[in-house]
C-alpha cells in the first residue's frame, strides 16, 4: 500500500505527463488542458488521421509508450474501453506512476463487459502498483502545476481547497464557481468509478498535502465505510472538512420487523458518519462553496453571537430573521456600547438595538468614519462573537457604477477592520435588480479576501456551520 | 440484574437450534452479561413456574409469550401488564398461551416470559442495524410513537466514543423531554450514555448480533433500564 501512496503521491505532482489517445473529435481537449503544464507533456497516439493535429501544437507524439523518454508520473488515458485494460498494462511495464482513465463505459454502465473490463484493468493495477484514478472521471487538477480537469480553470498559485469529487462534472463546476468566489484549488481529483483508488485514499492524500487547508468533497458512496470515517476523522483532526453528499437514496423498503433497520436511511448514516468524523455536511455546491468561504476567510469565532449591521429598517428586520433561523443567536449589545453608539447614531430613520439599522448614520456610505466607529464598537463588544454586515442595497451599487473609487474606499476601511479585528467578519450583497453592477462589486470584494454572501441567509448558515466547526469538541 | 451466565452458550444454542432470533429472555440474559441495565425475564413454561417467578420477582408483573414465530407479541394478545397476584398470574398464562396458538396454529409456544413491571419512566428507544457501507450503526432515540412517526433519533457508527454517546443524546429534537420538560424531573442522561457506549462494546464483542433493539428503555432521574429486548443473529456463513 506504501508504494500505491508514494506512487499517487507523484501522480498528483507530476514532472512529466502523457496524454494517451487525444483526438480532434475532442479539439485535443487534454493536451489543451496541459498547455499551461509547467513540465514535460507528450503524446501517443497511433491514428495518422490524428498525429498531424497534435504535432501542429507543438506536443511530440510517440505511438509506444514505451519511446517516452526518461520516467512518467501521470497518465491521462482517453482510449476506447476495450483498449484500456492493454494500457494499464503498457503503463505498469513502463513503470508509470498513475493514470486517470477518462475512457467510461465500465461499472457504471451496470452492464457485464463494463464491469469485466473495470476489474480487469484494476487486478493489472493493483498488481503493479499503479495509482489508477477512475474509470470514468475527468482526472487531477493541480493549479500550481498546470495539470487540468478543463481548458478554463485557473493555473499559477496553489489555492487552499483539496477537492475529491465522485463526479467529473462537479469537480470542474466546483473549481470554476468557486475560483469567482475566491475559494481557489490546491488539488482536485476527480475519481469516477474508483475502481483502486476510492475518497479514503484522497482523504489521506490531502490531508498531508502542506498546500491544502481544508479539504472538501462530493461522494456519492463508498465501498468501505469504515475506512472513509476513520480518514475523514484522521483528517478533520487538523483540517476543516466538508463533506457535500450527494444521492439521498434509501436503501429501498426493507423487510424487517426492526425499528433501527426500518429507520436507518442512508441520509441519516451518512449525516451521522460525517458529525461522528468532526467534519461539517453540506448539501449544495453553492452551500459548500459558501461554507469553505466562511472557513477560509473568517477568523474562528468563540461562540454563537452575532451583532448585525443593514442598510434599512426592512433588512434589519430579515437579516436577524436569517441568522436566528440559522441557529445563531442575535443578543443585545453591552451597555456600554448603547452609550457609545448614543453619541452618534441617527435614529431618525435607525435604530441601534442590534441590529444596527445604520443607513442613515452612515450616509449610505458616505460617512466612513461613523461606519468605523459602528466597527470598532461591536469588534469589543463582549456580547457579540461575529459581526455580518450588508454592502449595500440597489441605490448604493447604482453609486459605486458612477464612482468605483467609494467602493474601493469602503473596502480598504473594511479590510483594515479584518486585520485588526480578533471576530470572524461576512458580508453581503444582493444580486437584486442591479446584478451586473453586484457582481462587479462582489469581484471586488472577493479580490481583497473579504467573505461576501449572495443573501443573508447563505451568509447566515455558513457561519452558523463554519461555528459548528471551530466550537466542536475533538 | 442477572447474574453472569453462560452467555456463549446462548447463542451457540439458538445457532444449535437453528434459530436467528434470540427469545427476550435470552436477549435480556445476554445483555446483563455485558453489564447493561435490563429489566430481568425468565422464562415459565407452566403457570406453575410463572407463578413461582412472580413471587421471586415481587408484584406486579408483566407476561409476554415466547415463541420464535411471534415476533409482534402485543398484537396477537401475547402481552398482559401489570399483573397484581397469583390467580392473575395462572389466568394471564391461559390466556396468552391459547390466543398464541389461536394467532398461530403452527407456532412453537416455549411458553411466557416473566418480570416485574417497571417503574414508569421517560420512553426512549435505542438499537443496532446493519448498514451496506458502514457495517453496525447504533441509534438513539425518543421511545414510543415519536420514533416512528417524527424518526427523531440519531445514529453513528459503531464502535462510538463518550463524544459521540453524548452527542447522540443531545442531537434529537426531544431532547428538552430528557432534561425535564414542564416540571418533570430530569433524567439521568448520563447513564443514557454511558448505556450507549456498553451497547457500542457489546455489539464489538457479539459480531454474531445483526440486529438490536432495545425498545423502550426507561430513563429514570437515576439511571435507566431496558424494558424490553430483541436480538437478530446474522445468518450463518
Amino acid at each position: 500500500m506504501s508504494d500505491l501512496t508514494a506512487n499517487l503521491a507523484r501522480t498528483l505532482n507530476p514532472k512529466t505527463v502523457v496524454v494517451v489517445g487525444d483526438k480532434r473529435m475532442n479539439g485535443y481537449m487534454w493536451l489543451r488542458n496541459m498547455q499551461h503544464f509547467t513540465g514535460s507533456v507528450y503524446s501517443v497516439q497511433v491514428d495518422p488521421n490524428e498525429i498531424p493535429g497534435i504535432e501542429e501544437m507543438g506536443v511530440t507524439n510517440f505511438t509506444s509508450l514505451a519511446d517516452v523518454p526518461g520516467d512518467v508520473d501521470y497518465v491521462l488515458c482517453a482510449v476506447p474501453r476495450q483498449i484500456a485494460p492493454r494500457i494499464i498494462a503498457a503503463c505498469v511495464e513502463k513503470g508509470v506512476s498513475g493514470v486517470a482513465l477518462f475512457t467510461s463505459g465500465f461499472a457504471e454502465t451496470g452492464e457485464e463487459e463494463g464491469a469485466a473490463l473495470q476489474s480487469e484493468l484494476g487486478k493489472i493495477a493493483r498488481d503493479g502498483d499503479l495509482a489508477l484514478i477512475g474509470p470514468n472521471c475527468m482526472g487531477v487538477y493541480n493549479a500550481k502545476l498546470g495539470v487540468r480537469q478543463s481548458g478554463e480553470q485557473p493555473t499559477g498559485e496553489a489555492g487552499p481547497v483539496g477537492f475529491i469529487s465522485q463526479s467529473g462534472t462537479h469537480a470542474i463546476n466546483f473549481s470554476l464557481t468557486g475560483a469567482a468566489q475566491g475559494v481557489r484549488i490546491s488539488t482536485s481529483i476527480s475519481m469516477g468509478n474508483a475502481e483502486v483508488l476510492d475518497v479514503p485514499d484522497y482523504v489521506d492524500y490531502l490531508a498531508a498535502d502542506p498546500d491544502t487547508k481544508v479539504i472538501a468533497m462530493y461522494v456519492e458512496g463508498t465501498k468501505d465505510g469504515r475506512r472513509l470515517l476513520e480518514s475523514l476523522k484522521r483528517a478533520s483532526q487538523n483540517k476543516p472538512v466538508v463533506v457535500w453528499k450527494g444521492g439521498v437514496t434509501e436503501a429501498g423498503a426493507r423487510a424487517t420487523a426492526s425499528h433501527t433497520a426500518s429507520l436507518a436511511s442512508s441520509t441519516a448514516i451518512w449525516d451521522a458518519v460525517v458529525r461522528q468524523a468532526g467534519a461539517i455536511a453540506t448539501e449544495s455546491l453553492d452551500d459548500t462553496i459558501d461554507v469553505l468561504k466562511a472557513l477560509l476567510f473568517c477568523k474562528p469565532a468563540s461562540g454563537r453571537r452575532v451583532g448585525l449591521m443593514a442598510m434599512t429598517g426592512g433588512q434589519s428586520v430579515v437579516i436577524t430573521d436569517a441568522f436566528e433561523r440559522a441557529g445563531q443567536k442575535v443578543p443585545r449589545l453591552t451597555e456600554g456600547s448603547y452609550k457609545k453608539l448614543a453619541e452618534f447614531f441617527n435614529i431618525i430613520g435607525g435604530s441601534y438595538q442590534n441590529p444596527l439599522d445604520m443607513g442613515g448614520t452612515i450616509g449610505f456610505g458616505g460617512q466612513s468614519d461613523h461606519l468605523q466607529r459602528l466597527l470598532d464598537i461591536l469588534e469589543e463588544d463582549d456580547n457579540v462573537d461575529a459581526i455580518a454586515m450588508e454592502l449595500a442595497s440597489g441605490f448604493l451599487a447604482r453609486r459605486w457604477q458612477a464612482d468605483p473609487s467609494s467602493l474601493d474606499t469602503l473596502l480598504d476601511l473594511l479590510v483594515k477592520h479584518r486585520e485588526r479585528s480578533t471576530k470572524p467578519f461576512l458580508t453581503t450583497l444582493h444580486p437584486g435588480h442591479l446584478e451586473e453592477i453586484a457582481a462587479q462589486a462582489r469581484a471586488k470584494v472577493v479580490e481583497r479576501e473579504l467573505p461576501v454572501f449572495h443573501s443573508f441567509e447563505r451568509a447566515a448558515r455558513a457561519l452558523s456551520r463554519a461555528t459548528d466547526h471551530w466550537l466542536r469538541e475533538l | 440484574m442477572a447474574a453472569k451466565t453462560n452467555t456463549n452458550g446462548i447463542i451457540e444454542q439458538a445457532r444449535s437450534e437453528g434459530r436467528s432470533v434470540l427469545s427476550e429472555v435470552e436477549a435480556k440474559q445476554l445483555l446483563a452479561s455485558a453489564g447493561i441495565p435490563v429489566v430481568e425475564a425468565k422464562l415459565a413454561a407452566t403457570a406453575d413456574e410463572a407463578i413461582a417467578m412472580a413471587s421471586e420477582f415481587g408484584y406486579p408483573v408483566a407476561l409476554k409469550i415466547v415463541s420464535e414465530q411471534i415476533t409482534h407479541k402485543s398484537d396477537v394478545g401475547g402481552v398482559e401488564l401489570n399483573i397484581g397476584d397469583e390467580e392473575s398470574v395462572r389466568a394471564a398464562f391461559d390466556r396468552i398461551t391459547s390466543a398464541g396458538k389461536k394467532a398461530d396454529a403452527a407456532a412453537k409456544i416455549d411458553g411466557v416470559s416473566v418480570q416485574r413491571m417497571a417503574e414508569p419512566g421517560v420512553e426512549v428507544i435505542t438499537g443496532m442495524t446493519m448498514d451496506a457501507q458502514f457495517g453496525p450503526v447504533l441509534m438513539f432515540g425518543l421511545g414510543g410513537v415519536l420514533v416512528e412517526v417524527l424518526k427523531d433519533v440519531a445514529f453513528r457508527v459503531v464502535p462510538i466514543t463518550a463524544r459521540d454517546a453524548n452527542q447522540m443524546v443531545h442531537e434529537i429534537q426531544g431532547f428538552p423531554i430528557l432534561e425535564g420538560h414542564r416540571g418533570q424531573e430530569p433524567s439521568d442522561v448520563a447513564a443514557l450514555e454511558e448505556l450507549l457506549v456498553q451497547l457500542s462494546d457489546f455489539i464489538e464483542a457479539h459480531p454474531d448480533v445483526a440486529e438490536l433493539d432495545l425498545n423502550p428503555v426507561f430513563a429514570y432521574p437515576k439511571g435507566a433500564v431496558a424494558v424490553d429486548a430483541r436480538i437478530v443473529l446474522s445468518d450463518q456463513s
